[in-house]
């Protein structure tokens, strides 16, 4: 069990390679290649459901860990417990069939084969790491990973300028919303001391509060919820497969999903409920207003998920037992007929060449099938009987009504007042599509297409046929979330009772609402307002940005050089009143007073001359004298390294200078008497420092541990190496990684140069 | 070139060459137990390629292949344990009976090392193409 979890990461992988390569021949065989790894997947979690054992058996659920930095905590760890095998579920069984549409809906020849498969499953990749991570840290990558696979996603047709901004403005909201992610992460994992999700304790005071908050606004700008939502419908200029897949049922759910760990971890932080609450209730409404206005089919959709979202978090900052079994419940069911939906929608495209609900019509006759499913699925979004979403939506008004006080009155309002938006919408959106009107010419139906949306339509049907089963994969999620989920369970036909009534009557006045927005004619699409605003920021921090480099990054190197020793002079400041004088002495033997000498005497010619080539030789020769220090200490390691680079940097000095002045420019007495000071302070502050830390040993020096362990652990007797080389090789790895940069810098502006000549 | 000017500098640059290139592997190898390393072997290599640059027998170097290749080389080094289980950067010795040699160890610090060598001569490349001191001729351009 413990291998599965890289076993199928790994075939993820794989089949990012293998669907690159057959994308080459063609879009479509790199799609079914990269069908492979979710389909596998699937199976796997589906086997787990309905086997015995299930997750409960011998051996526990599927964890890994990777331990990186241990005294950091820092691992990559991940566990496959209730929860991550729905989404698991969801994540592959739903991309499984979205790959086998998407061979429908891309033409044989279309561009982008080496491209969009393998970026399509490394979402998928990216996903189902999200969804088993076990630690923040390894859920942040992921997290991000996904933002970044997004992006490329939308950004599909990137030869448009609408769909660039598009991508770069879904990329921008949940990226910086990530980066407010991982300062919430950062402080709660200090806060309660431990990284690992499952078991992560309580926070509560100050510091919870403010971590509660950047976690839920994190939450809020990858699930869409208002006002981070306008990168949603824009969004929509994706591929729909892209748009069935990544922003409706799985990806906007990652803010969900995140919300819903952090639950038990912030249930007494006030802050976490009312700001979930609000992004949840006015994302529930706003986006249900939005899918009335709009006369794009995938636009409806893509404002029915801001207003679902909305309805999930909404629940999930309830907390309570039966509001996060209903938020679970409506996650699975959503996730279906949603997706169902947007794969009509991009069939309707496909063989009708528009989604404009003003030109469609005749469409319930021409493409039967298509309607069937995109009325079970939209009449299992409505929440109607005899669908799934039917007793999901029932759960969610019951744990409404089921509250009291203030958030039963907040609750039931927004929850019935979403609802009846869902049900109205819904209905136009059935009506627009597949209504009367002017007969639309459509194309011949392509197999790979109506497939996976009538497995997606016959679902809805049967997982309300199956409820016991839809129980079995719900309830142990929920119970995972809060363990007052226990007695609760999806049921067929609640009988008459107050949720019942009220459900009833959010169908008769939504139906009645959606018919007449339907009847009512829309002009022209509503304004993107959010999103030119958001469009507007982003140009302007661009357009700004060269000039805030301008200032900082001036270009001159006395003045950066001026900057730094400053920023040690000041640094320095903290060591002073730790220096002990007498603990000084002048030298262990004369000889380090000789070369003592030399170094000074060299340093002072160094400042002095008004030669380069005097400056660089000077400079050396301070260097030659260090490397002497080093023999004198018995570092000849050190002293040797010293010596090599002191022969590197005077001889590329010297080559260099050949193509600058002989002198230094002259410059103002100021300027020289402030290089000066500055020089002085940093010279002092660095003495300070080391006076300061050789007067206050703290412990026992580490020499007999470091040569104790080079020996026995590194198998080497030069200590210095094998500190670099093993004991401290992360430190190594960053300085190589430093260096490389430095050369890279180096070539940038050679090539620079080279273009301007 | 100077090296076609100078038989001198000729002649030495190819004596020497050869030495220099001894004395860099050698430091390499020797790193793990006596003074030397990945670093000062890169450092020694380095020279050499100024030498060489400067007598105009050197070819232009791949230096960002060569810190590419390094790079790589150190990530997997250090990467790898975590794989089995040790920990981030954990060494491998491994020690083995040959002919002639005689008993020898090594481990994983030697690829480390040896990427740390290529990224210093990349280094050391990109600074010489950067000071850009060869024109089209082959001769220095100061």
């Amino acid at each position: 069990m413990q291998q599965v979890i890289w076993t199928l990461l790994g075939a993820h992988v794989a089949g990012v390679v293998l669907a690159a390569i057959a994308g080459f021949r063609s879009i479509r065989a790199g799609l079914a290649v990269a069908a492979f790894a979710p389909t596998i997947t699937a199976i796997w979690a589906i086997w787990l459901f309905v086997s015995q054992d299930g997750l409960a058996g011998a051996d526990g659920p599927p964890t890994s860990e990777l331990v990186w930095v241990e005294g950091l905590d820092l691992a990559f760890r991940m566990q496959v417990d209730s929860l991550a095998l729905l989404m698991t579920l969801l994540v592959s069984g739903i991309g499984a069939l979205v790959f086998i549409y998407a061979i429908g809906y891309f033409a044989p020849d279309a561009a982008g084969g080496a491209t969009f498969p393998p970026t399509l499953l490394a979402f998928s990749a990216s996903m189902l790491g999200l969804v088993w991570s076990d630690s923040i840290w390894t859920l942040f990558i992921f997290w991000e990973a996904t933002s970044i696979t997004s992006f490329l996603l939308v950004g599909h047709k990137n030869s448009d300028a609408n769909v660039q901004t598009a991508a770069r403005r879904a990329l921008m909201i949940t990226g910086v919303g990530g980066l407010v992610l991982l300062a919430g992460l950062i402080i709660l994992a200090q806060d309660v001391g431990s990284s690992t999700l499952t078991n992560l304790a309580a926070a509560e005071g100050s510091r919870a509060t403010l971590a509660a908050i950047l976690v839920m606004i994190g939450a809020a700008t990858k699930s869409a919820q208002v006002p981070f939502h306008v990168w949603l419908p824009g969004a929509m200029a994706a591929p729909t497969p892209v748009s069935a897949y990544l922003h409706s049922a799985t990806m906007v759910k990652a803010g969900v999903l995140l919300v819903a760990v952090m639950g038990t971890t912030f249930a007494d932080v006030q802050a976490w409920k009312v700001l979930g609450l609000a992004f949840g209730i006015a994302s529930m409404i706003w986006g249900g207003v939005g899918a009335l206005r709009h006369v794009d089919a995938k636009l409806i959709l893509a404002w029915g998920t801001i207003s679902q979202l909305g309805l999930l978090i909404t629940l999930l900052a309830l907390g309570t037992g039966k509001a996060v079994f209903a938020a679970t419940s409506i996650l699975f069911a959503h996730a279906i007929f949603k997706a169902g939906l947007f794969l009509i929608v991009g069939e309707v495209d496909i063989r009708t060449g528009t989604r404009d609900i003003r030109k469609l019509g005749g469409l319930a006759k021409s493409m039967p099938i298509t309607f069937a499913v995109a009325l079970l699925s939209g009449l299992s979004m409505a929440g109607a009987p005899p669908l799934l979403g039917f007793p999901a939506k029932e759960a969610a008004i019951e744990a409404v009504l089921g509250l009291s006080g203030w958030e039963q009155i907040i609750g039931v309002v927004s929850v019935v007042g979403g609802a009846v938006l869902t049900v109205a919408y819904t209905t136009r959106f059935l009506i627009g599509v597949f209504g009367a009107g002017p007969d639309t010419i459509v194309k011949p139906r392509r197999l790979a297409m109506t497939i996976p949306a009538v497995v997606l339509g016959f679902l809805s049907v049967a997982g309300f046929a199956a409820l016991g089963l839809v129980n079995d994969i719900v309830r142990p999620a929920a119970i995972e979330l809060n363990a007052k989920s226990e007695v609760y369970g999806l049921v067929r036909w609640p009988g008459i009772k107050t949720a019942f009534v009220v459900s009833m009557a959010v169908l008769i006045v939504g139906f009645a609402l959606g018919v007449g927005a339907a009847a009512r004619k829309v002009a022209s699409a509503p304004n993107a307002t959010g999103a030119d605003a958001a469009d507007g920021l982003i140009d302007g921090i661009l357009s700004n940005t060269p000039r805030f480099i301008a200032v900082v990054q001036h270009g001159s190197l006395p003045v950066y050089l001026a900057t730094m020793t400053a920023a040690v002079a000041v640094a320095g400041i903290a060591f002073t009143d730790q220096v002990s004088l007498s603990h000084l002495q002048l030298w262990d033997t004369p000889l380090q007073g000789v070369l003592a000498a030399g170094i000074v005497a060299a340093a002072a010619a160094g400042a002095a001359v008004r030669s380069r080539l005097g400056a660089t030789l000077t400079l050396g020769a301070t260097g030659i004298g260090m490397s002497g220090i080093f023999i004198i200490h018995g570092a000849p390691d050190l002293a040797l390294t010293q010596l090599l680079v002191e022969i590197i940097v005077v001889v590329g000095f010297v080559l260099g200078l050949g193509q600058l002045a002989n002198q230094f420019p002259t410059v103002d007495n100021a300027w020289r008497a402030t290089r000066l000071a500055v020089a002085t302070l940093g010279g002092l502050a660095v003495m300070a420092g080391l006076a300061a830390s050789s007067a206050n040993p703290s412990g026992v020096a580490p020499i007999e541990d470091l040569t104790a362990g080079a020996v026995n652990d590194g198998g080497g007797n030069n200590v210095v190496n094998v500190i670099l080389t093993d004991v401290r090789a992360l430190d190594t790895l960053g300085e190589v990684v430093v260096l490389a940069t430095v050369a890279i810098g180096i070539l940038a502006l050679a090539n620079t140069r080279r273009a301007e000549a | 070139m100077i090296a076609d000017r100078s038989p001198i500098v000729g002649h030495a640059v190819a004596a020497i060459t050869p030495l220099a290139l001894l004395i860099g592997t050698y430091l390499l190898f020797a790193g793990h137990n006596n003074p030397g390393g990945g670093f000062a072997a890169g450092l020694v290599f380095g020279a050499v390629l100024i030498l060489r640059t400067i007598a105009g027998v050197q070819k232009p170097v791949d230096a960002p292949l060569l810190m590419a290749a390094g790079l790589i080389v150190i990530a997997i080094v250090t990467a790898a344990p975590i794989f089995w289980g040790d920990y981030f950067g954990d060494q491998a010795v491994v020690s083995a009976e040959l002919p002639i040699l005689g008993k020898i160890k090594s481990g994983s610090a030697l690829p480390f090392d040896i990427g740390v060598t290529a990224i210093v001569i990349g280094l050391v490349a990109s600074l010489l193409d950067g000071l850009s001191l060869i024109d089209a001729d082959g001769d220095l351009t100061t």
